[in-house]
């Protein structure tokens, strides 16, 4: 166990090492985007602490609420990013393989795999959360030893999920494709649904009841909140042992410091020495499994009755055919980048999430649109969905569409030597990828829009800006791909991790957060000129020459790289 | 030392092993060809404890591969077609680090690994990162990695795979000394040449199962064919498929 802990200590040292050796410029833009972040988070929830806690005899009982809050939903997020990571982890890692082969116990390749896993899936959390915890210690003048406590409650705090989310993965591995297991999860995750749905719908609430019944409408928006201070949730406790610390009753905080470290010490035994012979059956299964769907009788009846040669162009290629004016090969390659982002569970996965999260978001604005009375606040709430819209396109066109060429570049004996050309190939990406993501950017601005009540003149202002951003972000994530390629990697995450990555996320952010407020600015909605831009039309003209320039310039770049290319 | 005792495994409605029954004795050089898709690369991982059989016993040197499997991983070497390697660490770091999983002293890891290290011509690149290194070296390197610790069985699929021909004439040397001096060796090659020059038997597979199984010249009576391997290879199997459709 501890030569493997060694070894792969050593890996992550000098793939650290390597970066800085890399590029000093990649080195100091990480460094700047770490350090950014946690001012500016830190100022931002100081900031929002201090407001909310200065409402009169509410504050210190929602900032309560929330940490109660925010700590359940972290707990939920934890889990799930610990059962994706620990399934790819424990079953489809090519080490696990190699260790399987090797005197090492299954328990000791589970417990290393564990270790990894929890790590991998937590640093994100404890990155998160340092600036929320420490803007709150700030405001509530709590001593020095409040911030070691809360450090050594998160550092236990993250083992739960961690084992919660391995056994799940090996439940899953070992279950998946049980007939009766597929039937439980799907009514489980219906059933979850439904009832978060019912749980969460939102209060009916009157502007006569704001003006007269605040207590009463508040009671009933922070029953819908109770649930977070279920005693038995881990996130309780982490909560309340923060909470009690920062008052001063350390005696109570110590009881909960107990508390979550005898869970932790408990499931955490129970994993670290029992869970070895499962995960081996498990393993095994996984490898031996022929299909999810295989015990499904009226599915292997229906693959019985197909023809043995079944030649059929599939979905994909015939919805393309309506696409009369592109050329065959290149709608063969669009087929073929469509089927393999489709049947990579981890890249539409990503994508539904995110975007899933920004449509729930926007579905909900219904709901509060009718005391947005304010123009001020109309704008304001239009322009930051149009940002959280694109900021959630540059992670994915950066995570996505930035690898692209890069992972075809082991496969370039097969698309580099057709009479498509490597330029056609490149221009071909950037188009489906542009088309596919303004389906999704364009509908959720319209949508956004629409629940705001806009007239169609902002509409089309805001689904003007989206579009052309859209087609800026995608250009730019193609252009650096060819400029930066990677061939030795097959993994697009560890493409994206190095200096061209990098490259394109920050370029991307900073894109995103100058145009909005530049649109901002010049917004022919605001009361009086800006001094700066002069007028909405200058605003739009350096909005458009700055989307030319980073959209236009690399791909063209990188176009022209082609003609020079060598693999 | 290696004995497959009815070996099953089925994929969902797919056998992928049916039935085989094959016992390799200590010290022998056994060869398992087949064409793609026969089950010898899921025999192989079956003996190498990767995966449970649906039915049927594996043993490595004695020890039963599930009931036993660190006793049975202790005895044995496996090196896939494509080996995983640490890519961040040198050959040299890898080598320690394997020897160190199987619990070798420190005096015997040095010793043992800069023989194998000057036999593979592996000095030049024993300081440099692995991931910046060929694919044949690499494959070197995890040959010798399996070799360090003296192995009872040594499993291997596809081993000729990116090597050179001074070094593929370095692995069959290795391989063949080990054999006599009481290493039994398991190749699945699809270089017929391989079982030719090296094996003491040869086994075929098809369609999962066991097909043909005895020396060059019981194979070469059984087909019914002569000449070179090849030839009796394409008869077994060309006869065995007829058997199936019939």
């Amino acid at each position: 166990m501890l030569i493997l802990v060694r070894i792969n200590t050593l890996q992550a040292w000098r793939r650290l090492k390597s970066i800085r050796e890399q590029s000093s410029l990649l080195w100091s833009v990480i460094a700047v985007f770490i350090v950014g972040y946690l001012a500016l988070s830190f100022l931002l929830f100081h900031r929002g602490l201090r407001f909310m806690g200065r409402f009169p005899g509410l504050g210190g009982l929602l900032t309560e609420r929330l940490l109660f809050l925010l700590f359940a939903f972290l707990f939920a997020l934890l889990l799930l990013s610990n059962l994706v990571i620990g399934y790819t982890n424990l079953f489809r890692n090519r080490e696990t393989s190699y260790l399987f082969a090797l005197p090492v116990s299954a328990q000791t390749i589970f417990r290393w795999k564990f270790i990894e896993s929890t790590l991998l899936a937590s640093w994100a959390f404890v990155f998160l959360i340092a600036p929320l915890l420490a803007a709150y210690g700030l405001t509530r003048g709590v001593p020095w030893h409040f911030y070691l406590l809360t450090l050594f409650l998160i550092g236990l705090f993250i083992i739960l999920p961690g084992v919660a989310g391995s056994w799940l993965a090996v439940s899953l591995g070992r279950y998946l494709d049980r007939r009766a297991f597929q039937m439980v999860a799907l009514a489980l995750a219906l059933g979850g649904l439904a009832g978060a749905a019912w749980w969460f719908q939102p209060e009916p609430i009157t502007d006569p009841m704001l003006e007269t019944r605040v207590l009463t409408v508040l009671d009933r928006l922070l029953l819908k909140t109770q649930f977070a201070q279920f005693p038995f949730l881990p996130s309780y406790w982490l909560s309340a042992g923060v909470l009690n610390w920062s008052e001063g009753a350390l005696v109570s905080a110590s009881f909960f410091v107990l508390v979550l470290s005898s869970y932790v010490l408990f499931f955490g035994f129970l994993s670290f020495t029992r869970t070895g012979g499962i995960f081996y059956e498990a393993f095994s299964a996984v490898q031996s499994r022929g299909g999810l769907l295989e015990r499904w009788p009226f599915l292997r009846a229906r693959r019985r009755k197909s023809p043995a040669l079944a030649y059929s162009r599939g979905w994909v290629e015939s919805a393309l055919g309506a696409l009369w004016w592109v050329k065959p090969d290149t709608r063969a390659l669009m087929a073929k980048d469509i089927r393999f982002f489709w049947r990579d569970t981890t890249q539409w996965g990503q994508t539904f999430v995110l975007f899933g999260l920004l449509g729930a978001y926007i579905i909900n604005l219904r709901h509060f649109s009718h005391q947005l009375t304010n123009p001020f606040w109309i704008n304001l709430v239009a322009y930051l969905n149009l940002g959280a819209c694109s900021l959630n396109l540059a992670t994915l066109t950066t995570r996505f569409v930035y690898p692209q060429f890069s992972l075809e570049g082991k496969r370039l004996w097969v698309v580099g030597l057709a009479p498509l050309g490597l330029g056609r190939m490149v221009k071909a990406k950037f188009a489906l990828a542009s088309s596919a993501s303004l389906c999704v950017t364009l509908g959720l601005v319209l949508l956004s829009c629409h629940m705001l009540k806009m007239p169609w003149t902002r509409t089309l202002y805001f689904a003007s800006a989206v579009t052309v951003m859209t087609f800026a972000l995608n250009g730019l994530a193609v252009g650096l791909g060819v400029l930066y390629p990677n061939f030795k990697e097959d993994n697009p995450s560890k493409i994206v991790s190095g200096f061209g990555g990098t490259f394109c996320l920050v370029l991307s952010f900073l894109y995103i957060a100058g145009s909005v407020v530049l649109l901002a600015l010049g917004s022919p909605w605001s009361r009086g000129r800006s001094p700066v831009l002069g007028s909405p039309e200058m605003a739009w003209f350096i909005f458009l020459t700055v989307s030319l320039g980073l959209g236009w310039l690399p791909l063209q770049l990188g176009l022209r790289r082609l003609t020079r290319f060598e693999m | 030392m290696v004995e497959l005792i009815d070996l099953v495994k089925r994929f969902g409605e797919l056998t992928a092993v049916n039935g085989v029954q094959l016992a390799i004795q200590r010290g022998e050089f056994f060869a398992l060809l087949g064409p793609n898709a026969a089950g010898k690369t899921t025999t192989i991982k079956m003996i190498a404890g990767l995966m449970k059989p649906t039915s049927g016993t594996v043993r490595v040197a004695g020890f039963d591969v599930q009931r036993e499997p660190l006793e049975a991983r202790q005895r044995l070497a496996y090196v896939p077609d494509f080996p995983f390697l640490y890519e961040k660490l040198t050959p040299w770091e890898f080598l320690r680090f394997t020897g160190q999983l199987f619990q070798m002293a420190e005096s015997r890891i040095q010793p043992a690994a800069r023989e194998l290290v000057a036999r593979f011509n592996l000095e030049p690149y024993l300081a440099k990162p692995i991931e910046g290194l060929s694919h044949g070296t690499r494959q070197r390197v995890a040959i010798v990695s399996a070799l360090l610790h003296d192995p009872e069985v040594f499993v291997l699929d596809e081993p000729m795979v990116g090597l050179d021909p001074q070094h593929a004439r370095v692995v069959k040397d290795v391989l063949k000394e080990r054999s006599l001096q009481g290493m039994t060796v398991f190749v699945s090659t699809h270089q017929l040449s391989v079982a030719e020059e090296m094996a003491d038997r040869i086994g075929i597979m098809h369609q999962g199962r066991l097909i043909a199984l005895g020396t060059r010249e019981e194979l070469r009576w059984q087909s019914g064919a002569s000449g070179a391997l090849e030839k009796i290879f394409l008869a077994l199997t060309a006869q065995d498929a007829e058997r199936t459709i019939g």
